[in-house]
């Protein structure tokens, strides 16, 4: 399970700061799909953020009972310095995984061929994409934490992610932050929406998209 | 016992893969690729000490000077290398915080590593060079080089360990950095022996902390042919007291880092 407790994030902006949210509590039990919505900058990417550990909470706590991704979106959790495979090396050492399992898995899933050779900064974000996804599947969580921007790819993409995604991996834990109410609908058990610094919870989807288009 | 055993296996493999991908990332696979990281502390100590050598004279109070520059400049060129490195080391590893089993004190730690095993490889390789030349002696007291040669290394830990978090709250501390290092060198006791100074400056000389483990390091490789003088109280109390004002800052911006 993963357990946050009165949660709230500030930045500072300007002067003064920015309160993204404030005293958000929220449990992801095994096996629960999640989906977070709310209008661009409600703090959608910056709960995901919190929850993967990427940045720390202003106050409140989170505990982590299961295994957890890091959050999938662009850029992170890669350097753009290094090649495809050299990327898949790091992960490999990191999570102290075989690089031959995590080199044939990222070759087959991505498709990029010659491409993994090249530095990841000359990727187009759908390859970028395709990387993250590849690499994040490599190693298996109890939880994925998904942003919606990475869903740029093309319809096979999607295809694939949703086969891995959904289909193999249906019994893991999933946050998904989208403004796609298909995604929403078709994937998840609950959703949150993220409004003014508060988070609601909605265990019916349907109401919680109600309300999310009615903001 | 278990979870001690299991999170020390995991630090080792988050300092090597770290260590690797800086060392790809800095000097590449071509040609002599992680060599790379001694040539530069080999260039300096090599190039000053040949200048110095032809401006003034073979030998300087009854010492070789090529000797003596070298083995004065390549600790500094570590100092001077790991302070640089450190700052906005944070931010510039920024993505690497995906990964939560690595650390912010992980970065520091490892570009500290790559320069003091670029340094030491220098050291050798100059030592090695200049002792076939006859420029250089058989250490009189290696093992009073290796400590001299330690405290000088912790005393740079921590201070990039304070310096690093402070870099990422304020820009200033950047600005000023080179001149900084410029104006520190005359109280690094890279060029001067304690004992040539009067003894007003000599006290004075004693308070920075790169002074002591250095006369340490000149009396292990030239022993009594120098007359060194060291008191170590003023570079382990500073070490302990950065050490732990470094922990506690680099805890602080970790919260408030902000990761793209």
């Amino acid at each position: 399970m993963i357990r946050c407790d009165q949660l709230s994030k500030r930045y500072p902006m300007g002067s003064g700061h920015k309160q993204v949210f404030n005293n958000l509590d929220l449990r992801i039990c095994p096996g629960e799909h999640v989906g977070l919505l709310g209008r661009n900058g409600a703090g959608k990417t910056t709960l995901i953020k919190l929850i993967g550990g990427v940045e720390m909470p202003t106050s409140g706590r989170i505990r982590r009972d299961m295994s957890v991704s890091w959050p999938l979106g662009f850029g992170g959790g890669f350097q753009g310095s290094l090649t495809g495979y050299d990327n898949a090396r790091f992960i490999a050492r990191i999570y102290g995984r075989e690089y031959e399992d995590i080199r044939d898995f990222v070759e087959d899933f991505t498709e990029l061929g010659p491409q993994l050779k090249m530095p990841v900064k000359t990727y187009s974000s759908g390859m970028k994409a395709r990387l993250a996804f590849a690499l994040s599947l490599t190693i298996e969580f109890d939880c994925y934490l998904i942003d919606e921007v990475i869903m740029v790819g093309d319809a096979d993409f999607h295809r694939k992610c949703h086969y891995e995604l959904f289909e193999k991996r249906g019994d893991r834990a999933l946050i998904l932050a989208s403004h796609s109410p298909d995604l929403i609908r078709e994937f998840c058990d609950r959703a949150m929406v993220l409004h003014e610094g508060q988070g609601r919870m909605y265990s019916d989807v349907n109401e919680a998209l109600e309300i999310y288009s009615a903001l | 016992m278990a979870s001690f055993a299991a999170a020390w296996r995991i630090q080792r493999r988050v300092i090597s893969a770290l260590m690797i991908r800086e060392l790809v990332t800095r000097f590449g696979r071509e040609n002599i690729g992680f060599l790379w990281m001694m040539v530069e502390p080999l260039l300096f100590a090599g190039l000053v000490g040949i200048t110095w050598r032809y401006m003034r004279g073979p030998e300087e109070h009854g010492v070789s000077i090529v000797a003596f520059v070298a083995s004065g400049y390549i600790p500094l060129t570590l100092f001077r290398h790991a302070i640089i490195r450190c700052t906005r080391v944070f931010s510039v590893n920024g993505s690497l915080l995906y990964h939560r089993q690595i650390k912010v004190l992980d970065f520091i730690f490892v570009r500290f590593l790559i320069e003091v095993v670029g340094s030491m490889m220098a050291f050798v390789f100059i030592g090695a060079l200049l002792f076939a030349l006859n420029e250089f002696p058989i250490p009189a007291d290696l093992g009073a080089v290796l400590e001299g040669w330690v405290i000088y290394c912790m005393f740079t830990f921590s201070l990039c360990l304070v310096l690093a978090p402070l870099s990422e709250m304020s820009e200033v501390l950047e600005k000023l950095m080179p001149v900084t290092l410029y104006i520190m060198i005359p109280f690094s006791g890279t060029f001067t022996m304690v004992s040539w100074l009067t003894p007003a400056v000599q006290n004075f000389m004693l308070y920075s902390p790169f002074v002591s483990p250095m006369e340490l390091i000149r009396y292990g490789l030239f022993g009594d042919r120098v007359h060194a003088i060291w008191d170590l109280t003023v570079p382990i109390g500073t070490t302990i007291v950065f050490t732990l004002i470094g922990l506690t800052l680099c805890r602080r911006v970790r919260r408030m880092l902000v990761v793209e």
